[in-house]
């Protein structure tokens, strides 16, 4: 069959002429909302100066709400008052809308149909509104049953809509179709008082002006009970991918285990803040290897970048199982001197919607970006782009010279406006592009609570924009606010494909460590697609298991395809593996011998098979290469302490962290080792802790035990 | 297709002229609702996706930088949309399917024989999306590869693969219709 066939063919097909009454309702409409959205940018880009703009504020409320039901648009303006009418009348109207959806699905509304529905108060309407109602009026069906089908957002493939017909014609396709096979689960967060970290924002950041004009949410002002209730139970939903623990291996079946580095640190935070909220947080929300990379270690620090990082290998007792080892594998980036750093291009990407309105996420984010240019060179570029209803550019790339510039640009941000899509994402895209920095850092930095409509509809087809936009030297960092509605499982994979890393925000100090203190890791990237191989001798050793990277474990044979991607590791920035090791002979062992295994050979016997318990290898590629480099590394009984007491504190530490995350995920593999003796472990190694992160965490254990 | 009048109406638009913006949904409305058509089949679902595309338009038009195409932008936002209401459109189906068991779901079909082009654009519209993408714009749209990968943001031969497994799934389901080409 040749293309000038099909070709011929389609144009046979008649197209109907589409209905003018349709045409001149949709002409209308979409000059309303274009209408609106110039309002609302200007908005967002002027500000709102007075509060005499409330009354038409929710005037506009009460027409949007006729015809544009489930957008959260334009209503943050106004005073604490006005949120909380609007909440009321929300609820209203959504339960309005929730009782009505079953016969709305059962019977599908006509294009002719003459009543759509009676539920709301609607203005009667005829002739080309009639239609318009009509066609909005489905469009408002499909979101609601979107909602009520699919509950979180992404959890559908993209394939579904030919889903349904595949039946008919079997097209068997091989490119990935949506984001098959991931679960997600639902978190029971608790009803629980809103962060109290108004007032510590206020008291650190002096200068911030967190609200200017009329915009509402004057920190505590709204915070009435029922309206927390309210939202935690409209919004407890934060999405995590299903995590299975790591097995215990056979040295002698799998010698072999493979892995990329995880710098975030998102998970750490997450935990931390279901901790202080009085629950434990669920085992899917706990990464191991985000909470001991969490820490800073002090590692060897390499000498030049062009031999990036260098290992730091440890073997000593395991604290938890007298029958077994740890073997600590710790890497820490070559860290830039100031006069080499590069500079900067940044792209601020800053989610709008009316969601972020809560003030642990568009405010605190406003502090936290703040935080980050006053720490930027003036060489370096900032440029904003904002997205909810409209994607806007806020701010052109400027040079942090005009920093009192970008930062009134900060200022004006503020939550409103519908989650209809924008483009801000190739908006985004298309700053750092025009404004690409040769041999600098060129680095969008997406801030949001996880909700995506910026401009690509399909988690996967996002994913992969992202990943093709990687290659062209544009990276991507994900910075997590607010809770209750948090993608993390959406925004690990986005970070992942844009070279980034994903943290997560809950205050303000975690704001400063993760822009400011690390902002050399966060920015600077001096090593990409870093791999772990270790290959144990099965001579010495006989069993293994990886703690955490389950996300992480890459195909033995992904190690030495360059092309396969794995993580990025910053200036500066630690990385530590621990594996648990259960030598030959132990009775540790978990894995019976086979009765039929074959005699291992006993190839190449010598010195090497009685004193080396594993082999490392690393490769890496530097930033501007497509080759990757390798490191090995023998680890032997050299690097062996037969006491604990004898270990390095920081590796001690990095144990104790391990062990909570474990604990945290059932302890499995941890036996009777409590939260008692975590502490007892961790108490001695906290060493001098400038920032105080090490006995945060060791409060952090004593809380989990007295809420267990 | 793309014209002085429609680079003069954008800019006009972009800076907040409504009148401009009116005129230039009336001028590209034809251009949205033809590929919509071609996507979907029905013509309800076209009108209702290319008030979507309008809708879309009207929040991103001062954010279009000129250094892209419009058409090609245009197209971009139909097809998303097109997707997007498929997407939105396949749940309330398995909605109803869970109420009603029997819904044909060859909708549209007659109990007259399909003519082949018929077939073929049914085909076509079950395709997987990256594929029916492709299948549109070359075959419906007449476009070249090149020009399709510049707004599917792919590489060409990325499009000549999925044309070539068009034609390939095609011609294997038109023969196991009895029909050959």
């Amino acid at each position: 069959m040749k293309e000038k066939d099909i070709d011929k063919i389609l144009q046979e097909i008649k197209i109907p002429e589409p209905d003018e009454v349709v045409k001149r309702a949709t002409i209308k409409a979409s000059v309303g909302e274009f209408n609106r959205q110039k309002e609302s940018l200007q908005k967002n880009i002027k500000g709102i100066d007075t509060e005499g703009r409330l009354i038409g504020r929710i005037k506009l409320f009460l027409n949007f709400l006729g015809g544009f039901a489930m957008r959260k648009s334009y209503v943050i303006a106004g005073g604490a008052t006005a949120f909380v009418a609007i909440l009321v009348v929300s609820l209203t109207y959504l339960s309005v809308e929730l009782n009505r959806v079953p016969q709305v699905l059962n019977v599908p509304v006509e294009q002719d149909g003459a009543v759509v529905d009676s539920g709301i108060a609607e203005e009667p309407t005829s002739g080309p509104g009639a239609q318009y109602q009509i066609n909005r009026e489905r469009a408002r069906q499909y979101a609601l049953a979107e909602k009520l089908a699919s509950g979180p957002r992404g959890t559908t493939s993209s394939g579904g809509a030919a889903g349904m017909h595949q039946e008919a014609y079997d097209y068997s396709y091989s490119e990935p179709q949506g984001g098959g096979g991931i679960s997600y689960y639902k978190s029971a967060v608790p009803p629980s008082p809103s962060v109290g970290m108004g007032s510590s924002i206020h008291s650190m950041i002096a200068e911030a002006p967190m609200n200017h004009g009329g915009s509402s949410y004057s920190t505590e002002g709204y915070a009435g009970d029922d309206l927390r209730s309210y939202e935690n139970q409209e919004t407890g939903r934060d999405q995590f991918d299903t995590i299975d623990t790591n097995p215990v291996k056979q040295v002698k079946e799998d010698p072999v285990s493979t892995f990329s580095i995880d710098v975030d640190t998102a998970s750490y935070a997450f935990v931390r803040r279901q901790i202080n909220y009085g629950v434990l947080p669920q085992e899917n929300a706990v990464r191991i290897e985000e909470m001991i990379n969490y820490f800073d270690y002090d590692y060897v620090v390499p000498e030049d970048r062009t031999r990036p990082f260098q290992p730091t290998i440890a073997v000593y007792p395991t604290p938890w199982n007298p029958d077994s080892k740890l073997l600590h594998i710790g890497i820490k980036g070559y860290d830039i001197v100031p006069e080499e750093k590069p500079g900067s291009n940044l792209v601020f990407l800053i989610d709008v919607s009316g969601s972020m309105d809560d003030q642990d996420k568009l405010p605190l984010l406003k502090n936290s970006f703040r935080l980050l240019v006053n720490s930027l060179d003036e060489e370096d570029t900032v440029a904003i782009v904002v997205y909810a209803g409209a994607a806007g550019t806020v701010l052109e790339p400027t040079s942090v010279k005009e920093k009192g510039k970008i930062l009134a640009a900060i200022d004006q941000m503020q939550a409103g406006g519908s989650t209809a899509g924008g483009e801000g994402i190739q908006k985004a895209y298309d700053l750092a592009e025009a404004n690409f920095k040769k041999d600098g850092v060129n680095r969008i930095i997406l801030a949001t609570d996880g909700d995506f409509n910026v401009g690509i509809y399909d988690d996967e087809e996002l994913k992969s924009y992202i990943d093709r936009k990687r290659k062209s030297g544009i990276f991507l960092s994900v910075l997590g606010f607010g809770q209750g509605n948090y993608n993390d499982a959406l925004m690990q994979k986005l970070a992942q494909n844009g070279n980034g890393n994903a943290s997560y925000i809950d205050n303000l100090n975690e704001a400063r460590k993760v822009l400011v203190d690390e902002a050399g890791s966060t920015l600077f990237t001096i090593a990409r697609d870093v791999k772990l191989q270790i290959e144990f001798n099965p001579k010495l050793i006989a069993e293994y298991r990886l703690i955490g990277y389950e996300s992480r474990m890459l195909k033995r044979e992904d190690f030495n395809n360059d092309k396969v991607d794995a993580g990025d590791i910053g200036s500066g920035h630690t990385v530590t593996a621990i594996y648990e090791i259960i030598p030959v002979g132990s009775k540790g062992k978990l894995v019976d011998d086979l009765r039929y295994g074959s005699k291992e050979k006993e190839g190449a016997e010598s010195e090497l098979s009685n004193s080396e318990y594993a082999f490392l290898k690393i490769r890496y590629k530097l930033p501007d290469s497509e080759k990757s480099e390798l490191i090995t590394t023998p680890v032997s009984k050299v690097n062996e302490y037969t006491q604990l007491a004898q270990v390095p504190a920081d590796v001690r530490f990095a144990a104790s962290v391990a062990a909570f995350g474990q604990v945290l995920r059932g302890g499995t593999y941890t036996d009777q080792f409590t939260y008692d003796d975590i502490i007892k472990l961790a108490e001695s190694t906290v060493g001098d802790d400038k920032f105080g992160y090490r006995h945060e965490f060791l409060g952090l254990v004593r809380l989990a035990k007295a809420i267990e | 297709m793309e014209n002085q009048d429609d680079i003069e109406l954008i800019s006009l638009a972009r800076g907040g002229d409504s009148v401009a913006f009116e005129e230039l949904v009336e001028r590209n409305y034809m251009f949205v609702y033809k590929i919509s058509y071609k996507w979907t089949g029905k013509k309800e679902d076209a009108e209702d996706i290319t008030q979507n595309v309008f809708m879309k338009l009207a929040g991103s038009i001062q954010t279009f930088r000129e250094s892209s195409s419009f058409q090609t932008w245009l197209y971009r936002i139909t097809i998303n949309s097109a997707k997007d209401f498929a997407k939105k459109n396949a749940r309330i189906r398995k909605k109803e399917m869970a109420f009603s068991d029997q819904q044909n779901i060859k909708e549209g079909s007659t109990s007259e024989e399909p003519s082949i082009a018929e077939l073929i654009q049914y085909m076509i519209t079950k395709l997987p999306h990256k594929l029916k993408e492709t299948a549109l714009l070359v075959f419906s749209e007449g476009m070249s590869h090149k020009e399709a990968a510049v707004v599917l943001d792919c590489a060409e031969k990325t499009v000549s693969w999925r044309v070539f497994q068009v034609k390939k799934k095609l011609k294997k389901h038109l023969e196991s219709d009895g029909v050959k080409l």
